[in-house]
């Protein structure tokens, strides 16, 4: 500690500049992360996806890297053959279901049936078990000031309380988000340690639900009116009624049934679900963010999120014209290419050969590269700055005093559900 | 050469920064803590590892250590003076750029070699194997396609049966098909018993599913002159039956999937890729495939006493009614290819109808009754 308060009282001439010692700082420049999504969109197609492996991790280093906590940077020490050794063991355990789904897919009714039914729960618990191992991961390959951050818990359990929370979240019509996140958030961040210091959760479901039901009755309670209204419109009698007459006295049946009033209800709800969704989920995202940031506790550190509604709806604003911009690119190039190949076909033969279905697929896939790259670079990268550059830190030198916890496990070879894509960045 | 300066050190164990000063020895790194002057730790040159960090900053580790011991240079004459002296340590990046281009080296030969396993290994290991498959395994797999094949094709909904020949007046057509059947079927003398069906749909067309199962389209007995132009795409079908192409194409169907579908293609856009080389590849496997079931047809009719020209004949009708177009896409050879195929290796002979007018006439109605 005497080596900590020598340097503070006498800055050297190589310390880093001055920052609010209480804060966090993203020193990522956008420029140096539009070059590296670029070249890595070209090495994608090249190598017809094999170099995800080498982006994603070069992604992570760019922005663990440049975020600075209290004046010292976080470390990415993951690397790309991690990665991909883990995206070959999950192909091992991966190909044999995959044989078995694929002969279960021809065998008879009920067995398709059943088959159908168990691949799609596996697949729910294997995705939230992945997710809780991915973020495993990404902890164990995380450094500040020389100490490992690690994850501890079951990710099988968490699997299983992800399942139960979604089921409740789908069954209450969202009303249950609150207390879900809650839920997992704690299981995660309880679990979740820098070196011997351990995360705590203090974000209460039932504040979120307060901050966040207004949403709700703006969003999907009209929704859900709008189809219950339509369901007691809709006569079902009547309508089958309808069904089992010929179509000539049956319209008039339909009529009857209120079909036509139902379905415009139905719809009319719907739009408003649509609408109202694009317009407010900004608004969402950010609610959410604030409150899971000032929730983060690491002993004496408290964390407090100042993010600003504005912040996040004008990320997506830019994000919005930079994709219509990419539209309207894409529909020029577009035109002129399938102009070009029609006058050159000699009009009695359909301009499908090798070269032009190839042509047709590379200009899709390049469209949705760019179309990625640019929702990585006015997205995702913005929510990370703005993420942390909204929090105030209380406590922080609690930070000088952490100790390196004794054998965090193998560091090697978890690379295995991080290979399957899950978790964004 | 520099031979000291300050930097920050974290010793690994706790998060404490401490201010040090690095001396460069002959051999070692040595780290001391600035104010007491103890020695923290001494690394070797050739241990250094070169760390990712934020520009401005030389980020060194030992390489192999225990614990991630961290030490930040920020001096840019400091930050020189390590790297010449060690070889691990290389602030130019070239050996980064080098590890990367080799990696992307070996990706694109990676990929190389699973399309051509894709264009060449895939078709030649599901030959080696669909003759493997047991013919219990292949009726039990005919029966399970059969019924989603079915209802795939079958979109007339309920008010006429799917299938033709049950109907009022539909009967001797029926007995005329069968007689048709157990012609061909006697002259191919197949290992499993055929079930063939006439369908409504109204496409000229005919397909043969694994395990026997052949559905004759009842546009294609529309557009049928005679007996032996109907037995003639029928003796096609019983083809892909005896060469076992169902069953070919089901295993080439996996592999690819398993090729692209789980190795490859997991990148935004990269699904449009994997379709459009599945459907390349997957038409470039079964022309080769149709050609066989040709000269198949040919032969077959040949020993069942009929017109081993019809097929020719009705496929050239048929073919006139299609635009041209779509052919790496077109699952079967150019009917002008076909047909003059067809027409060399016919040899010449006195053919029968395989059916008399009367039951012919009959056939023509399987559908209609009337």
């Amino acid at each position: 500690m005497t080596a900590v308060t020598s340097f503070d009282a006498a800055p050297p001439v190589d310390a880093p500049p001055a920052r609010p010692a209480n804060g966090v700082v993203f020193n990522g420049v956008e420029g140096a992360f539009w070059r590296l999504l670029s070249r890595g969109g070209v090495l994608l197609l090249v190598t017809l996806g094999l170099y995800r492996f080498w982006l994603q991790t070069d992604v992570r280093r760019f922005l663990w890297n440049n975020t600075e906590i209290a004046g010292e940077n976080l470390e990415y020490i993951g690397t790309a053959r991690e990665l991909l050794l883990g995206f070959l063991v999950a192909i091992v355990f991966l190909a044999p279901l995959y044989a078995i789904f694929g002969l279960a897919s021809l065998a008879t009714e009920w067995v398709q049936q059943l088959a159908g039914l168990f691949s799609l729960v596996a697949l729910a618990v294997l995705g939230q078990f992945a997710v809780y191992r991915a973020r495993r991961y990404r902890l164990s390959r995380t450094i500040y000031r020389g100490i490992r951050f690690h994850q501890t818990g079951s990710a099988w359990r968490y699997a299983v309380c992800a399942i139960f929370w979604w089921g409740m979240i789908g069954m209450t019509l969202g009303l249950a988000y609150p207390w879900a996140q809650a839920s997992l958030e704690r299981f995660k961040i309880r679990n979740t340690y820098y070196g011997d210091l351990r995360g705590e959760f203090a974000g209460s479901g039932t504040r979120l639900f307060f901050r966040g039901v207004l949403l709700w009755f703006v969003v999907v309670a009209p929704f859900v009116l709008s189809q219950i209204v339509a369901g007691a419109m809709f006569d079902g009698n009547l309508a089958g009624e309808a069904a089992k007459q010929g179509t000539r006295s049956g319209a008039s049946a339909l009529d009857a049934a209120g079909t036509g009033p139902a379905v415009a209800a139905s719809i009319l709800g719907t739009l408003w679900l649509v609408i109202a969704v694009a317009v407010l989920y900004p608004a969402f995202q950010a609610m959410v963010l604030r409150w899971w940031i000032s929730g983060l506790r690491f002993g004496e550190l408290t964390a407090t999120s100042h993010l600003r509604t504005g912040t996040i709806y004008g990320l997506y604003w830019r994000f919005v014209w930079m994709s219509l911009v990419l539209a309207a690119v894409v529909g020029v190039v577009g035109f002129f290419a399938v102009k070009t190949v029609f006058s050159a076909a000699d009009g009695q033969r359909l301009p499908f050969g090798v070269v032009e279905i190839s042509l047709a697929i590379a200009f899709y896939v390049v469209t949705a590269l760019a179309y990625s790259t640019i929702y990585q670079a006015t997205v995702k990268l913005p929510f990370w700055r703005h993420g942390f550059e909204s929090v105030e830190l209380k406590n922080v030198e609690v930070l000088d005093r952490v100790r390196a916890a004794p054998a965090t496990g193998s560091p090697v070879g978890e690379g295995f559900a991080d290979a399957l894509h899950v978790g964004g960045i | 050469m520099l031979a000291a300066g300050k930097a920050i050190f974290f010793d690994g164990v706790t998060s404490a920064k401490r201010l040090v000063r690095i001396e460069l020895a002959p051999d070692v790194l040595v780290i001391r803590d600035e104010e007491h002057r103890d020695v923290l730790a001494r690394w070797r040159y050739d241990r250094l590892d070169h760390l990712v960090a934020p520009s401005g900053v030389l980020r060194l580790g030992e390489i192999g250590a225990a614990v991630p011991a961290r030490l930040e240079v920020r001096d840019p004459a400091l930050a020189t003076a390590i790297d010449e002296a060690s070889v691990p340590v290389d602030r130019s990046g070239a050996r980064e750029r080098r590890s990367r281009m080799k990696v992307v080296g070996w990706s694109v030969v990676a990929v190389a070699v699973l399309v051509l396993a894709a264009v060449y290994g895939v078709p030649a290991l599901a030959d080696k194997i669909a003759p493997l498959v047991p013919l219990r395994a292949e009726l039990w797999l005919g029966n399970a396609v059969d019924g989603q094949v079915r209802k795939m094709l079958d979109t007339g909904g309920a008010s006429r049966p799917f299938e033709c020949g049950g109907g009022a007046g539909e009967g001797a057509g029926r007995a005329a098909l069968v007689k048709l059947i157990g012609k061909l079927e006697k002259a191919a003398a197949l290992p499993i018993p055929l079930d063939t069906k006439v369908v409504r749909r109204s496409e000229a067309n005919a397909v043969a599913l694994p395990g026997g199962h052949i559905y004759v389209f009842e546009g294609l007995i529309a557009k049928s002159e005679s007996a032996d132009e109907v037995a003639g795409i029928i003796a096609h079908e019983i083809g892909h039956v005896a060469h076992r192409d169902g069953t070919r194409a089901l295993l080439q169907s996996a592999g690819l999937s398993f090729l692209f579908g789980m190795l490859l293609g997991d990148f935004v856009g990269g699904s449009a890729v994997v379709v459009g080389a599945r459907a390349v590849l997957r038409s470039s496997y079964t022309r080769e495939v149709e050609s066989a079931a040709d000269r198949y047809a040919v032969d077959l009719m040949s020993r069942a006493g009929g017109d081993q020209r019809a097929l020719a004949v009705v496929l050239n009708r048929i073919a006139g009614a299609i635009h041209p177009g779509m052919e790496i896409l077109r699952d079967h050879p150019d009917t002008q290819a076909r047909v003059k195929l067809i027409n060399d290796l016919a040899t010449a002979s006195a053919p029968q109808p395989l059916l008399e007018p009367s039951e012919w006439a009959a056939l023509k109605r399987i559908c209609t009754g009337r």
